[in-house]
């Protein structure tokens, strides 16, 4: 991109500031997404604003601007509740997966050698199996009368059932499985930024006297640092928003905002409340990229 | 969520959660209606059902290109097999088209935002919000000859205003099942085993705005539990939110709930005929309780939209699902009631018939039985908000 730039800037009049023109094919290339995104992303965000301040709707009935349910929204009450624990739910998740995933990505990337390719991609063999069955096995393993509780009385450590009943319907499965799912996401970013980690570098701090852990320390995770990040924002987001597992294996407990979400769309029928929950959900997540993209640049260019 | 093909009636009652996948779809829908309809509603109510008819072309001159959105496992073939009950209407006026819905909330979501099928199968419940919609008018019995068997009571039940805006057609129980091995309900059969200390994490309520206020209404005996006042509601909402600790989850799918109730995971829960059928299948020792405030029943039908241009075709279809020979399929194979009292029940595993008294009539009446009555979207939304504030605390 800089170097057509380059290219170009000496045929334009001089003193004229500005962008090149993008071509005709740049355009033709760019408009179908654009048009796709207008359509069917910032079209629906646009509504779903207007739905939450009542002054649209796709039922007849009164319409007037009221800010009425942000205001019962954000005076707290159980949905806002509900909505911090989602976030320490994700924080928990992302962490976790983040913390489990990355001595799989170094193993791979620094150890592995030539097999690496194999390997990750016997890492990605669960996706071949659709989520729903992978959940269902989750609750063949958790269940009163699952793989571990049938161990725990097979080996005397609880009494015939008196079965643990935290491990299925309760926030434990929903984290456990939420990361569990999210591992091999996570790995790949982390992979990548390991990957192209300059060996020399390494090499170097070694020459300089610095132990493995100093050389981990002071070079390998730093430089690891931008995949990691994105790695945790990669499930640190979607998860806040999650919905399909708490509905499975979350239980009562396990619930989170995005369930909260689906009942004012679905059961309850209260759109207007539906769409404060949706866009308020929207907002913070676009401050968290914002605030997460800017962290990455400087990270970049510190590293870079 | 997963589709047993040989329990086609384990669809029926589907989760409204899933309403979020079909939410895209209804978003879409609704915007082209916005663009594309006008108009509509408003006309039903008032006015005599003979001159009703009067006013529609003769069925010759129909289109009949029926349509009806149903819930699935209703639909022909699955329901009563390819020379069942519903094999007459085929034969003569060929195969209606079927949409299917998964719950009564979603199905008026839909027709709020714009579909028009022709006659559609809520449940009685639901009937008010339908009429209050606009977008339904009254059958005429008199063109239903299968009427005259249908149960009076239930009849009763799908009037508004004097007029038929619902016909019945199935009909079920709704009562809290528990593991006879695993549960010893302490002063008799109640519904306040959904609240017993003593088996925690072993309870599963059903996940539905209304319900389980209802059942707290019946428990502690207010005036009109369909219909509480805010007061009676929040005392319920809160009472509700101390106990849900016990609940391991509120079901909204049958065939989860099944599962649960087959891995040991739940003890008690709120059940339908299907899930106590299911249980026994499984070998499981389940009761299904008489609890002494009552069973709640529920009973679902048909509705006809206003602008069908298949009036007449509707009525015979709808003849049709009211036979004997629909209600004898439906209790043998899905143990759910239908609406049509003659039925030979020699014919029926004696266990559902004493199970579910499909030989005594009163065990459906007050006050040994409350069916779900209509209410209105308003007083619904009273309800419901209050449901999501137990969920979400």
């Amino acid at each position: 991109m800089a170097v057509e730039a380059e290219r170009i800037r000496p045929a334009r009049p001089a003193g004229q500031p500005g962008r090149p023109r993008p071509g005709l094919v740049t355009t033709g290339l760019v408009a179908p997404p654009l048009l796709w995104l207008g359509i069917l992303f910032l079209v629906p965000v646009v509504l779903i604003f207007l739905y939450s301040v009542n002054v649209f709707s796709f039922f007849p009935g009164q319409q007037a601007f009221t800010l009425d349910a942000w205001k019962d929204f954000l005076d707290g009450g159980p949905f806002m509740d509900l909505f911090w624990k989602s976030i320490r739910m994700a924080l928990i998740v992302s962490v976790c997966a983040v913390v489990m995933a990355y001595p799989i990505a170094y193993f791979l990337a620094l150890v592995a050698s030539k097999r690496r390719y194999v390997l990750l991609l016997l890492i990605l063999t669960p996706f071949l199996v659709s989520y729903f069955l992978r959940l269902l096995a989750w609750k063949v393993i958790l269940g009163d009368q699952g793989v571990i509780n049938t161990f725990f009385y097979w080996t005397g450590l609880r009494a015939d059932g008196d079965a643990v009943s935290w491990l299925l319907y309760s926030q434990f499965a929903v984290i456990l499985t939420l990361v569990y799912v999210w591992i091999p996401f996570v790995a790949l970013p982390i992979f990548v930024s390991l990957d192209s980690l300059d060996r020399r570098l390494l090499e170097a701090a070694s020459d300089l006297g610095a132990s493995r852990w100093q050389a981990f320390r002071r070079v390998t995770l730093p430089l690891s640092l931008p995949g990691v990040i994105a790695a945790f924002i990669f499930v640190f987001i979607p998860t806040i928003g999650e919905y399909f597992t708490p509905l499975l294996v979350g239980g009562v407990s396990g619930t989170m905002f995005g369930n909260a979400i689906a009942d004012q769309f679905g059961q309850s029928l209260n759109w207007l409340n539906g769409s404060v929950l949706s866009f308020f959900l929207l907002v913070v997540v676009g401050l968290l990229l914002a605030l997460f993209a800017r962290f990455l640049t400087v990270r970049r260019l510190a590293t870079g | 969520m997963s589709s047993d093909p040989e329990s086609p009636i384990f669809e029926r009652r589907l989760g409204r959660r899933e309403f979020l996948g079909l939410g895209a779809v209804t978003v879409a829908s609704g915007f082209l209606a916005a663009c594309g309809a006008s108009g509509g509603g408003g006309e039903a109510g008032g006015g005599d059902t003979a001159a009703q008819t009067a006013q529609h072309p003769p069925i010759g001159q129909e289109p009949g290109n029926l349509e009806v959105f149903e819930w699935a496992g209703y639909e022909y073939p699955a329901y009563g097999g390819k020379n069942g009950p519903l094999k007459p209407y085929v034969d003569q006026f060929g195969k209606p088209k079927f949409t299917f819905l998964t719950s009564d909330d979603q199905a008026l979501g839909k027709v709020r935002a714009g579909y028009r099928p022709d006659t559609v199968h809520p449940c009685v419940d639901y009937t008010g919000n339908w009429v209050e919609m606009g977008v339904v008018q009254p059958w005429d019995p008199s063109l239903i000859s299968n009427f005259k068997d249908l149960d009076p009571v239930l009849v009763k039940g799908g009037q508004i205003d004097g007029q038929q805006y619902f016909i019945p057609a199935d009909w079920g129980f709704s009562s809290p099942l528990y593991r006879a091995d695993k549960v010893e309900p302490e002063d008799g059969e109640s519904w306040t085993l959904f609240y017993d200390e003593r088996y925690k994490g072993k309870i599963s309520w059903w996940d539905t705005p209304l319900e389980n206020f209802v059942i707290w209404g019946y428990v502690n005996g207010v005036d009109d539990p369909w219909n509480m006042s805010d007061d009676e509601l929040d005392e319920a909402k809160d009472f509700l939110i101390s106990k849900k600790h016990l609940c391991r989850n509120f079901w909204s799918s049958q065939t989860d709930l099944d599962a649960d109730v087959a891995a040991g995971n739940i003890w008690i829960c709120y059940a339908w005929a299907g899930s106590y059928t299911a249980a026994k299948k499984a070998g499981l020792d389940v009761v299904y309780s008489e609890p002494k405030e009552g069973r709640l029943g529920w009973n679902c039908g048909f509705v006809l939209m206003n602008d069908t241009d298949n009036y007449h075709h509707a009525h015979e279809w709808i003849d049709a699902w009211s036979s004997v020979e629909s209600a004898e399929w439906i209790i043998n194979n899905y143990a759910y009631g239908h609406a049509n009292t003659t039925v030979d029940l020699s014919n029926v595993p004696k266990d559902y018939v004493k199970v579910f008294h499909l030989d005594d009539p009163k065990a459906r009446e007050e006050p040994n039985a409350h069916y779900s009555r209509p209410v209105t979207s308003a007083d619904r939304a009273r309800y419901a908000q209050r449901w999501d504030e137990v969920k979400a605390a």
